[in-house]
């Protein structure tokens, strides 16, 4: 049976400390914004944490959501694209080839979470921190637009060796780079088609929620609630 | 990588002075193609590494392969083949780390590879402070400063580092010994002095207690930031995702008392809003509240003096005097005492004068719950924990000869109402080991750069452990640069000196440590040693003190009515990630700023003020000033003022100057007495509007989860 990757978010263990961002920069080859570019929105973050402030003081709390492309199984960001740059692909991830994109920014437009993000500029890496790149991810010029892959390279690696050693793949065996590094254990991927994985029984929870679930995108991200 | 897969490597990897990393079916087919020392295009090596960002001691796992630079030889510019650093993970078999790791940690590699280190040995050419440095071969350098250190006088040489202990710290106080100087002091504010002191005299321990959070059911922390900028983040991180949804049918319960709206505190079930510098009468209340109520079985086990003044302590004139509701408190210490297994955490993540009362009087709360020495309770650090001297630098300071300065930033981490800068432009040398210019390594009359870590043998002890935890690495990547360990700079000094020392090195340390017929290679290829914690727990030895003092703090409550609060922030720390772009565009997890941090203002004092967020707002000490953008708190405290630490460099790279300033640099000269830590919370300020272009960056200025309101 075809995978269906999926994620889950314990928000309850989510401490709001971000080294899933970096984890997410380091991995993915995301371009450094200068203080200006950052002045006006130009700065990319595939998966940010969003912090909510709720309640009155003393009774204040906080909620952090990290927020990544969602992976819809009815993308909005799919059907607009003229160049077929965006697509769903077997596995259900929503893909993006960069060297169809023309950057016509309909994708961004019709995405409800804003996890799509515009190359405005060339990325610009000082000698020597190019030498820190992933070679399996592929650096973006300026005019595309870029979002969360859910680290396709890191799926199709653990594919590769998985047939090359005939072992079959066990559930945890692939890990995005945000799940891979979170102190918390918050984040949990897997495979949604397998219902004994520990995403597919978390998103079974009675806390389990999706973002804008009513817009009927059908998200592959599943949020677990605070609190309880 | 996970546990299975990283067992799958140790299989195939050796250790050597320049590790050899995993073989692969690649090598095998082009091995005439590869030079030796290169990987092949498109594998990946995992090798053990330590992560030094901090003092915690994180293992960590490095993913190596093969990458392209550009130098220059005889004026053309080559391509050269090298192995390269692509990602920092945690080492699944490191118990700290457990296999993730924090921002920080992660953005490691972002120094090694900044374009801003250091190319080899600088020396001054223009005034100090002015960071103006020609390039001069190694040996020159290193007369240079023999020959200074020939003719000071050794008592008045000042070895300055941070707080990381193992082969490094070794060394250094090798080195002195051999010239004759007292030994180095620790300029840090992440040295725990406080903590440390708490514990030697409340428990008996030497080294810092260990927090069961994992087995708690409910956990009651007072002034400990343990999830944000505190003793070993990543290692409470994991044991907090533990304790809430980690076992089946019980969600572990956090309140949290603080004087400021934390990265713990914002994780918490409930928070308690402290009156800055209150925490030893809060924690008496807590205690009186808890006898009351008969939740506290053993205060029969206390001191009698601590045991009388908890019994005695008044709750409602201490809790009106914490800023606390006495009902809302009340229910909050009634649940917590009548759980399965209650926790506090003591710490002071702001210092006031008072802390090491607070934290004494946490451990005192903890033996009369009963839970010291148990699961779920405070743990005995393990028997060789480190202990760090501290000590009050300004006098040595001020009369220093010669400052040598090593993994610290006096400059930047001390206020100018200590003298530090004074003392760095009046000493007769200045000799800094810093990989990058930084604000004190501008003073330097040599700056000898160190290699970068991961270019480095390092051992380093965990900072917090029941079990004996020593990272452990050998260097995988060839240097860079014509950089040099420090250890073997002060190796070639002590020699131009006729003088010879040995210092142990990481195979030194862990020797002793090694069970059975286990070899320092073993150990280097797992990333360290890690052993089972000891079968006899060491007792508490409960000590007698139980002074409730009240806080003291610097200038006059009347021209200056708001409590300052710089604190560790979660992408810089101390300041000193403030050069990694990575972390510059992190968002503040408090007010979503990048490329500078804000001051956090609550909103009636900004509506007092007439202050909006994104104005810039003067803030004013009896010390100092500084201008920063404004950013209104929805949970900062009435009257209480904080800012994250890490803007504000003078020098620190083309990434980490002049973004944000320096909140610790406006701060009164205030210590806390016994252990001498700088009092980072007990300095006054005012504020003052200056006008509304305080050029505030947020990632996301939403600040409520109402549609609508996003971006």
């Amino acid at each position: 049976m075809a995978h269906r990757w999926g994620m889950a978010i314990d928000l309850d263990r989510c401490t709001g400390c971000e080294a899933c961002v970096v984890a997410c920069h380091a991995e993915n080859n995301i371009p450094i914004s200068t203080p200006e570019q950052a002045a006006t929105g130009r700065t990319t973050h595939w998966l940010r944490v969003d912090r909510y402030y709720e309640g009155d003081f003393p009774d204040v709390k906080v909620k952090y959501m990290p927020v990544l492309c969602q992976q819809c199984d009815e993308a909005p960001c799919e059907p607009v694209c003229p160049t077929y740059a965006t697509y769903h692909n077997p596995e259900g991830l929503n893909v993006q080839v960069y060297n169809r994109c023309v950057g016509t920014f309909y994708c961004a437009n019709n995405c409800p979470y804003t996890v799509r993000y515009f190359n405005w500029f060339d990325p610009v890496w000082p000698e020597p921190m190019q030498l820190q790149h992933n070679p399996d991810v592929a650096v973006r010029m300026a005019g595309v637009m870029e979002k969360c892959t859910f680290c396709i390279q890191r799926i199709k690696r653990g594919k590769d060796e998985s047939a090359a050693s005939g072992q079959e793949l066990a559930d945890g065996d692939i890990q995005p780079a945000c799940v891979q590094g979170c102190p918390a254990e918050a984040m949990v991927f897997g495979d949604l088609n397998d219902p004994e994985s520990k995403v597919s029984r978390m998103a079974e929870s009675s806390r389990a929620t999706r973002l804008l679930e009513e817009l009927g995108t059908k998200p592959k991200v599943f949020y677990l609630e605070r609190g309880r | 990588m996970e546990r299975r897969s990283f067992f799958k490597i140790l299989g195939a990897s050796t250790a050597g002075a320049v590790a050899t990393g995993c073989g692969s079916n690649t090598d095998a087919l082009i091995p005439l193609l590869v030079p030796e020392h290169n990987i092949p295009i498109g594998e990946e090596r995992w090798y053990p590494a330590v992560c030094t960002e901090c003092s915690a001691g994180c293992g960590t796992l490095v993913r190596v392969m093969g990458a392209e630079r550009v130098i220059e030889v005889k004026g053309e510019q080559v391509r050269q083949r090298v192995a390269a650093v692509k990602k920092i993970e945690g080492n699944p078999l490191d118990p700290i780390s457990g296999g993730r790791l924090c921002a920080r940690g992660q953005a490691v590699v972002q120094a090694l590879y900044h374009p801003d280190r250091l190319r080899g040995a600088v020396k001054r050419n223009g005034d100090r402070g002015k960071a103006s440095f020609a390039a001069v071969p190694w040996a020159e350098a290193v007369a240079g400063v023999a020959d200074k250190i020939r003719t000071a006088d050794p008592s008045r040489i000042v070895f300055l580092t941070g707080p990381n202990a193992g082969s490094r710290s070794a060394a250094v106080q090798g080195f002195l010994k051999a010239i004759k100087a007292p030994a180095a002091s620790v300029c840090s504010l992440t040295d725990f002095a406080v903590e440390r002191k708490a514990a030697e005299v409340a428990l008996g321990w030497s080294g810092l207690p260990v927090y069961d959070v994992a087995n708690a059911t409910h956990v009651l922390g007072i002034g400990a930031d343990f999830l944000g900028g505190w003793e070993s983040p990543v290692y409470y991180a994991r044991q907090f995702g533990h304790f809430r949804q980690g076992r089946v049918g019980m969600r572990g319960t956090l309140f949290q008392a603080e004087s400021r709206f934390s990265t713990t505190a914002t994780s918490a079930d409930r928070w308690l809003p402290l009156t800055p510098g209150s925490e030893p009468q809060f924690i008496a209340a807590v205690a009186r509240i808890l006898i009351d109520a008969k939740l506290a079985p053993i205060v029969a086990g206390l001191p009698a003096a601590v045991a009388t003044a908890f019994r005695t302590a008044d709750v409602a004139a201490n809790l009106k005097a914490c800023g606390q509701d006495e009902k809302r408190t009340r229910s909050i210490i009634l649940e917590f005492g009548a759980s399965h297994a209650p926790l506090v955490i003591g710490g002071a993540s702001a210092v006031h004068t008072n802390s090491v009362d607070a934290v004494i009087a946490s451990h005192y709360l903890n033996l009369m719950l009963g839970n010291v020495g148990k699961p779920g309770g405070v743990l005995a650090p393990a028997a060789n924990a480190v202990s760090v001297e501290s000590s009050a630098l300004a006098g040595r300071l001020a009369n220093a000869q010669v400052i040598l300065i090593d993994g610290t930033n006096p400059a930047y981490l001390l206020p100018k109402s200590s003298g530090v800068l004074d003392a760095l432009n009046k000493a007769e040398m200045v000799v800094s080991f810093a990989p990058v210019v930084d604000d004190s390594a501008a003073y330097a009359d040599f700056i000898l750069p160190d290699h970068h870590a991961l270019e480095s043998t390092v051992a380093v002890s965990a900072l917090v452990s029941d079990r004996t935890a020593m990272a452990v690495a050998e260097p995988f990547v060839e240097p860079l640069y014509e950089t040099q360990a420090v250890e073997k700079t002060l190796a070639d000094i002590s020699g131009k000196l006729g003088d010879s020392y040995t210092a142990p090195t990481a195979a030194d340390l862990v020797k002793p440590l090694l069970k059975g017929d286990a070899t320092y290679a073993e150990v280097t290829r797992e990333g360290g040693i890690w052993l089972v914690p000891d079968a006899k727990p060491v007792a508490a030895k409960p000590g007698k003190d139980a002074a409730l003092s009240v806080a003291k703090f610097e200038g006059d409550a009347g021209q200056f009515p708001l409590y300052f609060q710089p604190y560790l922030s979660v992408q810089f720390h101390d300041g000193s990630s403030s050069h990694l772009p990575w972390l510059q565009e992190l968002p503040d997890p408090v007010s979503s700023a990048i490329w500078g941090l804000p001051v956090e203002i609550d909103n009636a004092t900004a509506a007092k003020l007439g202050i909006s967020e994104g104005d810039l707002v003067r803030i004013e000490s009896a010390h100092g000033a500084i201008e920063a953008a404004a950013f209104i708190h929805p949970a900062a405290i009435p009257g209480v003022v904080s800012m994250g630490i890490g803007g504000g460099h003078t020098h620190f790279s083309r990434y980490g100057s002049g973004y944000g300033v320096n909140a610790l640099s406006i701060l009164g000269p205030s210590a806390e007495a016994s252990t001498g830590a700088m009092a980072t919370g007990a300095t006054r300020v005012k504020l003052t509007r200056v006008s509304d272009d305080g050029k505030l960056i947020q990632f996301s200025a939403t600040k409520s989860e109402n549609r609508g309101a996003h971006r």
